[in-house]
């Protein structure tokens, strides 16, 4: 059994606006990109989107960074298109531009500026009157918890803080598509189950793509998945269509110390967990191991099912 | 031979990852220009009216020339971010955690920087050899005398603007533009320090030449002695110019230079001062520690982020509910709109964000001269000043996207490029017109119309220099040597033509600024497009 493609269904994607209005819709079409030495990171990349948050998982050097550049407008794939309400974004930048907002994974701030001055810039950059961004920056900068830092240079700011500036400016516009990438990073345990609940919250009207190799995350808001390894589009589907597909074929098996790796050689482990008894290690297998009981499959479970299928299919032992 | 072998590496990796850099080839282009501009007589030595006879031992003392002098001083530009670039991209915090010695790692990157420079100072030897051979030279290929030169001029010069280098970035005070301002004084000074071993009858002693950096004095001052010696007309001059002078009516036959212990020692001092500038910076280098680097800004941040962190709710898990996405109003949509005036404001606020109190003070100062002296006074004495007291915030425009990584952010907004650029440039105009405007109220006063027109020219211009050299290099680099060297030049010596100031009446060409200005303008939106293309 592969990974499995469910795009084709699509019927887990909301088909109307809740308060009808014109749906968008984001269409990507065999997009490629090839850079000048060669590596191509994207290639034939195919999805079509709708409301909601789209997961996108990978591992490191997918082309999830890249794929997520593509689509904020800062660089241009070499073949195929972006349609935003069918509209090309490489030929109509603007039009995706106008309702877009973009977290990227690197980002800085002009350190000598403060909360609110750095938004304010970025609130003109983007077209907003002066009035309406002076009231949004006072609501974001309360949802994303910096009300308190807001009139301190951005310069001694923390990780998570700036992260959190970052946050705020992707809201400034009322994004129609939101793309943040990696936004978690660096955000401490507290602020990661604020910004979760942040994109469920947004997710009702608008696109909101979420690139990250954090499962959990992922399987907190996303309304379904797309799993990208190597520049390709591995496997499109909501996230209880993935976790069926390992339904039942994950265990959980108590084993020594010393035996793990022998374990590990033989099956596909998704965690170990070290007690008083041994490792409890979560074994992805078609046959159970002696002595396993059967587990309750995760996103994570059929996450590395997947990307372990692209690599190298499962043995006849260890196969689900 | 541990040690050898730690130092290898680390000049050789930093050498390689700079050579594949565009910037390495364009340093390297400017050697080649340099030659082809000492091939076409665009940068020639004179001695009067006397220049030598085209043989190997003259090419070879006038590209020596050119590589001790302008080498030395592009060269510092080009190689002055080792340690800033381990700092950026986090690499030093690696080695800083290693058991490398401070001492050894200013030596290292003095090293690299080095082996950059000389790659420079190669390609104009290579030039020379062509030229010879290929350009028209007479009498031969005498490479003893075509090289020497090039190479022992030109190696122990950049060897200390490697060092000086280093330096610049360890000294708190000197990493950033104010560095870049300063070492083209630094250069300057060292030339002049050089320069009396030039004039035969100074009774230099005979340990001279160990100040005569470059060298120029050295290689002057044995040519003029054989000048006086052969015409007693000859009253002594000697220049080392881009352009500009009258062409040379008469040669002479140049031999070469006379290599004694004294000239080698002079050779050997800028490599041994190098040793101990490399040394000593050492003595400033933070480590990468950021508690010790930056000094009184880093404590202030370091201050500042303790209070924020203080500031910050403890409780997390009761602030997690407190606000939600619903809570934000939602934006009516403003298609079409341009709102530039706002985005002008908020590039004024961006550039001048920052500074401490005492420079709008100063700033004030030359304000309050440019209005108050005697119009020619002001126009002449006050104003260069009044217009080189904003370098630093020209020297930003353009490329605090890149520094600062916020270009992602900024141009994925809807007509962003055009937009931002022209925020920008009119915002580098309004400090241009603000901080110069005391001699423009002088010249309303006086219907100074032409000097008005001068004035505007130059507001027009400066900011638009900026932003292209910006936009194009990503650094503020360019600029702040390139304006500093212009400024000195021009404005502060009045020179007609090149005065972009229009210091003294007639000094300028308003309109020709102005169009400047606006080609300048049309070069940094492509040189953005160009970039947002690559990204």
């Amino acid at each position: 059994m592969g990974c499995r493609n469910f795009s084709e269904g699509a019927a887990y994607l909301p088909s109307e606006s809740p308060r009808g209005r014109p749906q968008v819709q984001l269409s990507i079409r065999d997009v490629t990109k090839q850079y000048r030495r060669g590596v191509v990171a994207l290639r034939n990349f195919n999805l079509e989107l709708r409301p909601g948050v789209l997961g996108l998982l990978g591992p490191n050097g997918a082309g999830k960074t890249t794929l997520m550049s593509i689509l904020a407008t800062i660089t241009r794939a070499t073949g195929g298109q972006v349609l935003w309400n069918g509209a090309d974004i490489a030929r109509e930048p603007d039009a995706l531009r106008r309702v877009l907002g973009y977290l990227p994974q690197d980002f800085g701030v002009y350190p000598n500026l403060n909360a609110v001055e750095f938004l304010e810039y970025l609130a003109a950059v983007k077209g907003l009157d002066a009035a309406t961004a002076r009231r949004r920056i006072e609501e974001l900068l309360e949802l994303v918890n910096l009300t308190d830092a807001r009139k301190r240079p951005l310069g001694g700011f923390s990780g998570g803080m700036r992260q959190r500036v970052g946050i705020a400016q992707a809201l400034l516009n009322d994004p129609e598509l939101l793309i943040v990438d990696e936004p978690t990073a660096g955000l401490d345990p507290e602020e990661r189950v604020r910004f979760r609940n942040l994109l469920s919250d947004l997710s009702g009207e608008r696109i909101v793509i979420l690139s990250t190799h954090i499962v959990s995350d992922v399987e907190a808001t996303a309304t379904d998945i797309a799993l990208i390894a190597k520049g390709e589009l591995v496997a499109h589907a909501s996230p209880e269509q993935l976790v069926a597909q390992v339904e039942g074929s994950v265990w959980e098996w108590v084993v020594p110390s010393a035996e793990i790796n022998a374990a590990r050689q033989q099956y596909l482990i998704s965690s170990t967990t070290r007690r008083g008894d041994g490792v409890h290690v979560r074994v992805l297998s078609r046959m159970p191991p002696r002595g396993a009981v059967q587990a309750v499959a995760t996103l994570e479970d059929a996450y590395l099912y997947c990307l372990r299928q692209l690599r190298q299919p499962l043995g006849a032992e260890a196969a689900v | 031979m541990m040690h050898a072998r730690v130092l290898y590496q680390m000049v050789r990796a930093d050498f390689l990852e700079r050579v594949r850099r565009t910037s390495f080839l364009l340093a390297l282009g400017f050697s080649l220009f340099l030659a082809y501009a000492v091939y076409t007589g665009e940068v020639a030595l004179q001695l009067d009216d006397y220049r030598g006879v085209a043989n190997s031992a003259w090419l070879g003392s006038v590209i020596g020339l050119v590589a001790s002098v302008w080498v030395s001083l592009i060269g510092f530009y080009v190689v002055k971010n080792a340690v800033e670039r381990d700092r950026q991209t986090r690499v030093g915090q690696v080695l800083a955690s290693t058991p490398l010695s401070r001492p050894f790692y200013t030596l290292g990157k003095a090293l690299s920087n080095f082996v950059v420079l000389g790659a420079m100072v190669l390609v104009l030897v290579l030039a020379a050899v062509v030229i010879q051979v290929f350009g028209g030279g007479s009498r031969g290929l005498d490479l003893f005398n075509l090289l020497t030169p090039i190479l022992l001029f030109g190696l122990s010069a950049v060897a200390l603007s490697a060092a000086l280098a280093v330096l610049f970035e360890t000294v708190p005070g000197l990493r950033g533009g104010i560095g870049n301002v300063v070492y083209f004084f630094v250069w300057m000074a060292l030339i002049l320090l050089g320069v009396p071993q030039a004039l035969p009858k100074a009774q230099a002693p005979y340990w001279a030449p160990v100040l005569d950096y470059t060298g120029i004095g050295t290689l002057m001052g044995q040519m003029q002695r054989q000048l006086h010696a052969m015409d007693p007309l000859y009253k002594g001059g000697s220049s080392f110019t881009v352009g500009g002078l009258n062409p040379p009516t008469k040669t002479f036959l140049w031999n070469g230079l006379e290599w004694n212990t004294a000239t080698l020692l002079g050779r050997a001092a800028p490599v041994v001062a190098s040793l101990l500038l490399a040394l000593l910076a050492a003595f400033f280098f933070d480590r990468f520690d950021p508690a010790r680097g930056r000094l009184r800004g880093a404590t202030k941040a370091g201050k500042s982020k303790i209070r924020v962190a203080d500031a910050l709710p403890s409780n997390g898990a009761a602030h997690v509910a407190i606000a939600s996405a619903a809570q934000l109003t939602a934006l009516a949509k403003s298609e079409g709109r341009n709102r530039l005036p706002a985005l002008i404001a908020a590039e004024v606020r961006l550039m001048v964000k920052g500074k401490r109190l005492w420079w709008y003070v100063i700033a004030a100062g030359l304000w309050v001269g440019c209005a108050a002296s005697p119009l020619g006074i002001a126009r002449a004495g006050v104003l260069p000043f009044a217009w080189i007291w904003p370098l630093l915030l020209w020297s930003a425009m353009g490329t605090r996207e890149v520094q600062c990584l916020t270009g992602s952010l900024v141009f994925s907004a809807a007509r962003a490029v055009p937009r931002q650029l022209i925020a920008s440039y009119v915002a580098g105009v309004m400090v241009a017109a603000a901080t110069g405007g005391g001699i423009a109220v002088r010249m309303l006063a006086a219907t100074d119309f032409a000097g008005l027109a001068a004035w505007s020219g130059a507001v027009l211009f400066i900011p638009a220099l900026a932003l292209a050299l910006g936009v194009w290099s990503g650094s503020g680099k360019a600029f702040e040597a390139l304006y500093t060297a212009w400024w000195y030049v021009g404005p502060l010596h009045h020179i007609r033509g090149v005065d972009f100031m229009g210091t003294t009446a007639g000094s300028s060409t308003a309109a020709g600024y102005a169009a400047a200005a606006l080609l300048l303008v049309c070069v940094a939106y492509a040189g953005r497009k160009y970039r947002l293309a690559l990204a």
